[in-house]
């Protein structure tokens, strides 16, 4: 039967290869645009390079503080003194990545200008993170206990300070007047893990900032690392019972807040939440909104197309009925045939995606961003090319089972 | 073998109730060839559609080989058509997207029968009507005694106890409408099967068993 | 005929349903994206208000600055004079952080009797900040380096601010309270608008205070202006001596040009992409209704037939079928513009009403040509229907 379905499906467009063209040139394109989108959103959700743990991680971005009263807010990251003095001592944590937000300096070589964003690490930032060393490796306790003036920087600034491909572990690099000894080279991170981009990593002992001044807001991130997938939520749980023990630093405000996040709440806590409220819920109803509103047209558009399809060949759909077939038949024939046309042009959708990303990736809209077709970004994008063909069908197919078959045996 | 009680239809409009069918009663014997006479409009296709279980009677039964109709689900009146009946119709309603054989294929496919059997049955009932050699032809590439021929196998593939025919001669000219014709009287005369045919020409007509004239919805004679 | 063609496709109604949906949901598509070309159109017209040409800010870590008032005013005194000094700088001037395309904001507001104006941007600058900026004063004059004695302190206001706060009467001299009414600030000059959100953004309304002693502490943007000798050479030498002069603290030389292309990509990518999608979605719907209005004339051919028949030359009837699928879009842009005009009546935006009229006037006519060259061909091909033939299918 189903056999017939497929035979009767692919005779029925190349005969209509008007409408088939239509229908194939709406879903692959609506496909396109929704898996170039999910590779983007893939970037910032799944695990990528180098932040790969993330089933055992929390993450810990922002510090806020509230005059509740008066409605003031301030917010910023946390100072390294909090993750020092108050995140360190969590039980659960088994180990804590320390970074501070990138800041950008120059450094002058051969008369060309080159711009370095550093951060400053602890020496558990390069265990908890696995950053792939092209050369060299990380610095360790033994560095920030001396302070010692060594870099790790990423190949992109290897490239632009040493040459492309020279070997610069051992040679000096500088930046702000000051020089580094280059101690391991690392591939690139894209952009969009803002927590762990950067061009040169330093011990943050390095730094004359006062680092360990107290107080809540400062300029750090960390990631803390659970021993097992199991203990985060305790540790969740942990970090809020220690958070609401914090002492206030000022009588300006009176609620501190700040999380430990898992990384998709970390994301958009930063776009759509705030200290108290992680902003998950509204973020994905704003997602699910947007793409309601986006499908929207083209399926119209298929719904409508179907139905002159259906109605174009409503004899045919009579005389099936008139030599047996049932109404359920006729849905089931239906929905298969625009399945298939789903998947055919599923399938041209996800060519047009990989030259689409193709481009992307080339124009490098965002520093080192590589989209990817991945198998959880395909694994979506069959399952939204499934729902559009359903969808479409749907409303077609019940009109159809409702087609008066004296009428439409009439109609030729 | 066909017993319509007291069928009623009408149609209704916004402001109009038309009465296509008003009482007949009729009753049609296995083996039997049957046709229906009346000027347009006199309800005859009505009637047929109803014999064919496409339409439904306002009020009255149909039984077939003594089984009450009307109680009858989507499937199983799907199925009971699939089976029992076989149509022809006027305008052919061939798909115009199938070959001939898939054509005539097509009431085999809502059974379960192989592939196999079902090109078999197919080729067969091609042969019977003379166009065994058309099979890969689309509808379009036929001339109108072909298509109706197409029609006619499409009709007998599943071996049918009835066939339903609609004006099959209409759109011909005699010629050809005689072959149709022939072909009919053959299926009734060898193989037994019982066909109800509704036509305005009277030379069709008389050719036919019992001859049921319909005028104003109501049975003449 | 009008109204025969219109009684024609309300009876209809029910069929053209999804029609009529699709075009709607392309008509508030389209108004979108019209009010945001209107909009940026609109403002990329004004003029930039600003030269940003071989400007350099300066970035830097104020960690080793004096955070003793007299001593960090001296620092900063006789930095500005040796920066100054060198041929290759004509004009230096201490900055916010919020100076034009820069990421920061800094906004306040500020009274006028009752009135309370709010979101104005607030400019802390230096004396040559104008002169670096090469900004146009329409009004009044900049600070004097005198003003710093006065006891009612001097700020200058763009044109925005004065158009909300005084109308079309002249600025200068009138008094302007701080947020809690606790100090007075006197405008002593108007300047024009400076577009510091990009090419595609309004300037919003701004205020330019006098950088003071509190301010010099905190203090961590410098502007320059230099001139055309300034070269990479240049610049690693201006980098290096700066770098001395704050005990190699961090320092960050960037070109205003080059973030003046970073801030216009971020108002025009999404919209590139934006119209992207757009545009396929039109051509999307533009084949769908292409098709649905072939179907449409396949299906009625014996009823074009027998208008033929009866005396409709070939051209009224492609007229006809045309005009329809024009009634038909009609009704879909009645609907379109009642969600439309809610725009400007309940103030959703703070976009002046005229974007939304534009912009409802080009959606308008962009429909209507959508939809006549989805119709034309049909229309055409109903044309060429021969009466005879037609009337014989049936």
């Amino acid at each position: 039967m189903l056999k017939n379905y497929f035979k009767i499906a692919i005779a029925v467009l190349k005969r209509r290869k008007f409408f088939t063209f239509i229908s194939l040139f709406g879903i692959s394109f609506t496909l396109t645009v929704i898996t170039v989108a999910v590779a983007f959103l893939n970037k910032f959700i799944n695990e990528d390079y180098p932040d790969y743990k993330r089933e055992r991680s929390l993450y810990v971005g922002t510090m806020e503080l509230r005059n509740s009263k008066e409605g003031w807010l301030n917010r910023s990251d946390v100072s390294f003194y909090f993750l020092d003095h108050y995140v360190s001592k969590l039980q659960r944590v088994e180990k804590m990545a320390i970074s501070s937000g990138a800041q950008a300096s120059n450094a002058f070589i051969n008369n060309k200008k080159i711009v370095i964003e550093y951060k400053y690490t602890n020496a558990d930032y390069w265990n908890v993170l696995e950053y792939e060393f092209l050369e060299g490796k990380p610095y360790g306790v033994q560095d920030i206990e001396n302070a010692n003036m060594v870099a790790v920087i990423s190949e992109e600034t290897r490239d632009d300070y040493f040459g492309p491909n020279v070997k610069a572990v051992g040679k000096y690099i500088s930046a702000d007047n000051i020089n580094y000894r280059v101690i391991g080279v690392v591939k690139n991170v894209s952009k969009t893990l803002y927590n762990f981009a950067g061009d040169m990593y330093i011990p943050y002992t390095v730094s004359r900032q006062k680092w360990n001044e107290v107080g809540l807001l400062g300029n750090c991130t960390a990631v803390l690392l659970a021993r097992t997938p199991d203990d985060v939520p305790q540790l969740k749980r942990d970090f809020d019972q220690m958070m609401s023990k914090v002492p206030l630093p000022d009588k300006e405000f009176d609620k501190a807040f700040s999380n430990a996040d898992t990384y998709f709440e970390s994301v958009t806590r930063r776009i759509t939440g705030d200290g108290e409220n992680s902003g998950q819920n509204k973020a994905i109803g704003l997602l699910l909104a947007l793409l309601t509103i986006f499908l929207l047209l083209p399926t119209i558009n298929l719904v409508s197309i179907n139905i002159t399809r259906i109605m174009e060949r409503s004899s045919e759909i009579g005389v099936r009925k008139a030599f047996g077939a049932s109404s359920s038949t006729l849905v089931y024939q239906f929905i298969v045939e625009n399945l298939i046309l789903t998947i055919i042009g599923g399938i041209l959708g996800l060519l047009l995606s990989s030259i689409a990303i193709y481009f992307i990736n080339h124009a490098d809209l965002i520093s080192n961003m590589r989209l990817t077709l991945s198998p959880a970004v395909l694994a979506y994008s069959l399952l939204a090319c499934m729902l559009f063909g359903l969808l479409s069908g749907v409303y077609p197919a019940w009109r159809m089972s409702r087609l008066n078959v004296v009428n439409a045996l009439k109609a030729q | 073998m066909i017993r319509l009680e007291n069928i009623e239809k009408v149609y209704r409009t916004d402001t109009v109730e038309t009465l296509a069918i008003n009482g007949i009663n009729l009753h049609v014997q296995k083996g039997e060839f049957l046709s229906i006479m009346g000027p347009s409009g006199c309800g005859k296709s009505t009637l047929l559609n109803i014999m064919g279980l496409l339409d439904e009677p306002s009020r009255g039964q149909i039984k077939i080989d003594n089984q009450d109709i009307s109680r009858y689900s989507d499937k199983q009146m799907a199925n009971f058509r699939n089976e029992k009946l076989g149509f022809i119709f006027q305008s052919y309603h061939l798909i115009n997207d199938l070959q001939v054989l898939d054509n005539v294929e097509l009431p085999l496919l809502y059974r379960n029968s192989s592939s196999q059997s079902r090109r078999a049955l197919a080729t067969a009932a091609l042969e019977k009507v003379g166009l065994s050699n058309r099979t890969k032809h689309f509808p379009t590439q036929l001339s109108g005694g072909q298509r109706q021929r197409v029609a006619i196998a499409r009709a007998i593939v599943g071996q049918p106890q009835i066939i339903l025919a609609d004006e099959p001669t209409g759109n011909l000219d005699s010629a050809m409408g005689n072959e149709i014709m022939d072909i009919l009287i053959n299926l009734n005369k060898n193989e037994g099967t019982t066909i109800v045919m509704v036509t305005h020409d009277e030379s069709m007509a008389q050719k036919t068993h019992r001859l049921v004239r319909l005028f104003d919805g109501s049975q003449v004679q | 005929m009008f109204k025969h063609l219109y009684k024609l496709m309300w009876n209809k109604r029910k069929q053209n349903f999804l029609l009529l949906s699709e075009i709607l949901v392309s008509f508030l598509v389209i108004f979108a994206l019209f009010s945001f070309l209107v909009y940026y159109f609109q403002n990329y017209q004004k003029p930039k208000g600003l030269d940003y040409e071989r400007v350099w800010t300066v970035s830097y870590d104020n960690r080793q600055v004096s955070k003793q008032l007299d001593s960090a005013r001296l620092f900063y005194d006789d930095l500005e004079r040796s920066l100054k000094a060198m041929p290759q700088i004509r004009e230096v001037a201490y900055t916010s952080a919020n100076f034009p395309y820069s990421q920061s904001v800094m906004n306040t507001n500020v009274s006028l009797g009752d009135k309370v104006i709010n979101s104005v941007n607030r400019y802390v600058s230096g004396i040559d900040y104008h002169k670096v900026l090469q900004m146009n004063l329409t009004e009044g004059r900049w600070f004097y380096p005198e003003d710093a004695a006065a006891a009612i302190k001097p700020i200058v206001i763009n044109e925005t601010l004065k158009a909300e706060a005084f109308g079309k009467q002249s600025a200068v001299g009138r008094l302007f309270d701080n947020h809690d009414k606790t100090s007075r600030r006197r405008i002593v000059g108007v300047v024009q608008d400076v577009k510091v959100e990009g090419d595609y953004l309004p300037s919003g309304k701004a205020m330019y205070t006098p950088l003071d002693t509190t301010d010099i502490k905190w203090n961590s943007f410098i502007l320059l202006k230099v001139t055309e000798a300034a070269d990479a050479n240049f610049e690693g030498k201006l980098y290096k001596y700066l770098g001395q002069r704050f005990n190699n603290e961090r320092v960050e030389i960037t070109y205003m040009k080059d973030l003046r292309t970073a801030k216009n990509e971020v108002t025009l990518i999404p919209m590139i992409i934006f119209m992207i999608v757009a545009g396929f979605l039109i051509i999307n719907v533009a084949l769908g209704l292409f098709g649905v209005l072939w179907y449409n004339i396949n299906r009625r051919r014996s009823e074009i037939g027998l208008r033929r028949a009866i005396g409709a030359s070939s051209t009224s009837v492609s007229g006809q079928l045309v005009s329809e699928s024009l009634i038909l879009a009609t009704l879909s842009i009645i609907v379109g513009c009642f969600f439309a005009l809610q725009f400007p009546l309940l103030h959703v935006f703070d976009v002046a009403a005229n974007v939304y009229l534009y912009a409802i006037l080009l959606t308008v006519l962009f429909i209507y040509l959508l939809v006549i060259a989805c119709s034309v061909y049909p229309g055409k091909q109903a044309a060429a229907i021969h009466p005879a033939t037609a009337l014989h299918e049936e």
